[in-house]
């Protein structure tokens, strides 16, 4: 960082005389309506060298960069993050495509070791306009996992942060009464607070029963990173007095908390706003799916903005994570129901690295990562393209499998499809 | 009307009445089945129309679901029906609304859905969608597992949603027949029925029954094929049993024959492109049509025999991968199909989804964009025919909705914007000339499960 900040003071003396060296590396995104850390959308140009943002300024001149990238009339934004299973599941009803969950592990639990850079799924997502996901494991017992913060640019390389959080659930999707999962919490909790370090490779919490309360090392380690407040405790809750059971019980542990889904949020959004505690939602999740949200609604967001909950958004709907850059779309329909367009794009982009504390991500500004989206109009528009997605200041392949498909059955062919050669 | 002429029918029926004296001869001719009595008889449709308003819309932009998009334009509807659309329409005694910076588009129709079938809340006591107890149960209908308390209905309405047809699930070759509905309050299913919409039949493809049967049978999509192709050997048999006895009854086949008939229209889950046209070679064999593919994945790569047989595909804007039949996606897939054939493609947006219902809109408006990318020159006006005038052709209602031609039914809605925009919302929903939904006002009907427990409403 203190690098950063020498080269960006360097720059800001020399420009425009400065010349680099690996001007390789160096993109110059001119003139495009670039959305801001306040929120804004102003005409601005940015460099980028090293894989990082250097300067965002009114005017760039010649810093001998060979890559100029013309966004005049275009929107530029972070790289979108997202919260999916991006890389881990390849095809939903294929168990030998999924990675996204364990029956031996728990708390410890990182699907995100499993990722396929190469999953048809990535590059669609990438191709449009996300930039890195959070993975979320998928639920096999109390504890799903872990949530891990990885980068989705091509290539074998991808820099992760994590771990971030600790994914359980509360309410009626576990199944057993909510006074039970309390208890079990409180009790494992206060088990792991007096255990010693030094303690068996592996303990079984409650005798007799199945591997969900048998924990490894590895799960132990999690939980204590919890108890440290190292990272959140991520809770999936719907139900109004079910939040406000996980906020008492966050409290009490004295834990930091961060809420999934939280479908009825809205009723209790003073308390969640008091508690300092963010959530993260799908705001077109209205159907009352479950006993749990039977209060679910469109004005779910627009009362946690109002009472000053930070928001992150994703994409719940119809295909789920092999959508997941339909985030856009979540965002979009969220202003439509009142919310301001700053904070509906915030909660796609800066406001998932904020609440994760994530490092140097998610914003346009100097010493941030140079993950830039070019799109050629309203990025929250649902006929908008992306055409240019950089990710640590490197321009993607954007091709996918489902541009071939598309141009193979759109163009004049005299042969068979298989026989016509791969653009 | 139609309720005079049931009663005309069903005494006809009832008193034997030579063919020839049957003001419905054309529609029964050749039959030997109970097919009218379904339609008109015990089961028939019971809705009535709320009191339909006399309205002018001025000045709006309309898009009349044929393909056409008028700048300033006027909508006039007066019982029930649409009177007129034009440019400074003259009109007395009609409420005027001023449509300046809005715009009219005729009712959306959603020809997928599972809405009173899955109900929300999800679960088990409820979840009535699928008899998945045998590969075929042609013999159920999904209007007997509608609950007509679903709280759906009007989120469905407040995204523009006039009528939908509801589908048993595709755990099965033959699924039962699906029933299209009126998005109207009501107590009862045949209250929300569609005055005479013809019944469906729905078919699946593929990994669903193969999965579902694997232990019994069939396991295999040759399995498949061969489950379908007995169940209408089975039928044709009964056919012709009917004309010795026509008095015996067996539910399977009164679907089935219906079908063979040309009544009973065919919605068939598909895919793959291959088994479409596997599936269009067993309709030749025994000489039924199918109206509509529904999922159809891979229908791009078949759009020309599509259109060539006239056939409907009902299709997500870009879902795909939750399965491996669904893994060869193209965002392209509805503009393709649309466009077969030098644009006689037959394209639909389904959702499948009380979450996608709500938008049909913005789904189209993507898989818009994402045809105009892969070069074809595709108007909004066109676009708009996917979720309007196509839903009502594959579900045989055409004739009374679907689009806003005088005569029609006023089925339609005003948008506070350019439907085709994320920022956009319905802001009124007209049934039949009657005000159903109102954003301004917070209008909507709520079902009895909704009492007591909403304590916040969608503004």
């Amino acid at each position: 960082m203190g690098g950063q900040i020498m080269k960006l003071f360097k720059i800001l003396l020399l420009l425009p005389f400065i010349v680099f060296s690996d001007a390789d590396d160096m993109y110059v995104i001119k003139g495009g309506m670039t959305f801001l850390p306040d929120g804004s959308f102003a005409k601005k140009d940015i460099l980028v060298d090293e894989g990082q943002i250097i300067l965002v300024a009114d005017t760039i001149g010649d810093v001998g960069a060979e890559n100029i990238i013309d966004a005049e009339g275009k929107y530029v934004t972070p790289g979108l993050i997202v919260f999916s299973s991006l890389g881990l599941l390849e095809i939903g009803a294929l168990p030998q495509t999924n990675d996204t969950s364990s029956d031996i592990y728990n708390a410890g639990f990182d699907p995100s070791k499993a990722y396929n850079p190469f999953s048809q799924a990535v590059r669609l997502n990438r191709a449009k306009g996300v930039s890195s996901t959070v993975h979320v494991p998928g639920a096999s017992g109390y504890f799903a996992g872990l949530l891990t913060y990885t980068k989705i640019n091509d290539g074998y390389k991808q820099k992760k942060q994590g771990p971030l959080g600790l994914v359980t659930s509360y309410g009626e999707s576990y199944g057993d009464s909510r006074a039970a999962q309390l208890h079990f919490m409180e009790d494992l909790f206060d088990f792991v607070r007096s255990a010693n370090d030094g303690d068996a490779d592996e303990v079984q919490f409650i005798e007799g029963t199945n591997n969900e309360y048998k924990f490894t090392k590895r799960d132990l380690k999690a939980i204590r990173k919890v108890l440290n407040r190292e990272m959140p405790l991520v809770i999936q809750v719907s139900k109004a007095t079910d939040i406000l059971n996980v906020l008492k019980f966050a409290d009490n542990q004295e834990v930091d908390l961060v809420l999934w889904g939280a479908a009825e949020a809205h009723m209790v959004a003073d308390e969640i706003a008091r508690a300092g505690v963010p959530v993260i939602l799908d705001p077109l999740d209205n159907i009352p799916g479950s006993f749990d949200s039977l209060n679910a609604t469109y004005e779910n967001v627009i009362r946690l903005n109002e009472a000053g909950v930070e928001m992150a958004f994703y994409y719940a709907q119809g295909a789920g994570a092999h959508n997941a850059y339909l985030a856009t779309q979540s965002a979009g329909n969220s202003v439509a129901m009142g919310l301001d367009y700053s904070s509906a794009m915030k909660a796609i982009t800066s406001n998932p690295a904020e609440i994760f504390g994530l490092v140097g991500v998610g914003s346009i500004a100097p010493g941030f990562d140079a993950d830039l989206v070019v799109w050629d109009g309203d990025p929250l528009e649902l006929m908008s393209n992306v055409e240019s997605v950089l990710i640590d200041g490197e321009d993607q392949d954007l091709s996918n499998r489902y541009e071939e498909l598309t141009e193979r059955y759109t163009k004049e062919k005299e042969l068979p499809n298989s026989y016509r050669s791969r653009e | 009307m139609i309720r005079k002429l049931l009663v005309i029918l069903v005494t006809l029926v009832l008193y034997g009445c030579s063919e020839e004296d049957s003001i419905f001869s054309s529609e029964a001719e050749g039959s030997v089945t109970n097919y009218d009595e379904d339609l008109h008889g015990t089961y028939a449709s019971t809705y009535v129309p709320l009191d339909s308003e006399n309205i002018v819309i001025r000045n709006a932009t309309v898009f009349d679901g044929i393909g056409n998009k008028f700048q300033n334009y006027d909508v006039h509807f007066s019982n029930g029906e649409i009177q007129a659309i034009g440019s400074e329409l003259i009109v007395d005694g009609a409420d005027e609304i001023d449509g300046t910076g809005k715009f009219v588009t005729p009712g959306i129709i959603d020809n997928h859905s599972h809405m009173g079938v899955y109900p929300a809340p999800g679960v088990r006591t409820s979840s009535d969608g699928n008899e998945a107890t045998n590969p075929v149960t042609a013999e159920v209908w999904a209007e007997h597992s509608v609950w007509s308390q679903d709280p759906q209905y009007k989120l469905a309405l407040a995204g523009g949603i006039t009528t939908f047809h509801v589908l048993p699930g595709s755990a099965n070759l033959f699924g039962g027949r699906g029933v299209t509905l009126k998005n109207v309050s009501a107590n009862t299913v045949p209250d929300m029925k569609f005055p005479d919409a013809p019944h469906s039949l729905k078919m699946a493809c593929g990994e669903n029954p193969k999965r579902v049967y694997s232990s019994r049978g069939p396991s295999t999509r040759m399995g498949n094929v061969a489950g379908y192709r007995d169940a209408w050997i089975g039928a044709e048999k009964y056919k012709k049993s009917l004309e010795k006895d026509p008095s015996q009854r067996n539910l399977r086949n009164e679907t089935l024959v219906g079908v063979l008939d040309g009544e009973i229209l065919v919605h068939n889950h598909c895919y793959r492109a291959d088994e479409m046209a596997t599936m269009i070679n067993i309709s030749e064999e025994f000489g039924y049509k199918v109206s509509t593919f529904h999922h159809g994945v891979e229908a791009y790569k078949i759009a020309d025999l599509l259109a060539d047989e006239g056939i409907c595909a009902a299709l997500w804007a870009d879902w795909w991968g939750f399965k491996h039949e669904a893994y060869d996606m193209s965002i392209a897939n509805i503009a393709i199909v649309d466009q077969a054939r030098d644009g006689t493609g037959c394209a639909i947006v389904h959702s499948d989804s009380a979450s996608g219902i709500q938008r049909l809109n913005q789904e189209a408006a993507k898989a818009l964009a994402a045809g105009r990318r892969a070069g074809f020159d595709i108007s909004e006006g066109r676009a708009m025919t996917w979720i309007t005038k196509n839903p009502a052709k594959s579900l045989g209602i055409l004739d009374q909705t679907g689009t806003l031609e005088q005569g029609k039914d006023a089925d339609l809605v005003i948008w506070n914007g350019n439907p085709f925009s994320v920022y956009t919302k319905a802001e009124q929903v007209y049934i039949d000339g009657a005000l159903t939904f109102d954003k301004a006002t917070n209008f909507m009907p709520h079902t009895d499960f909704d009492l007591g427990i909403k304590e916040w409403e969608d503004k």
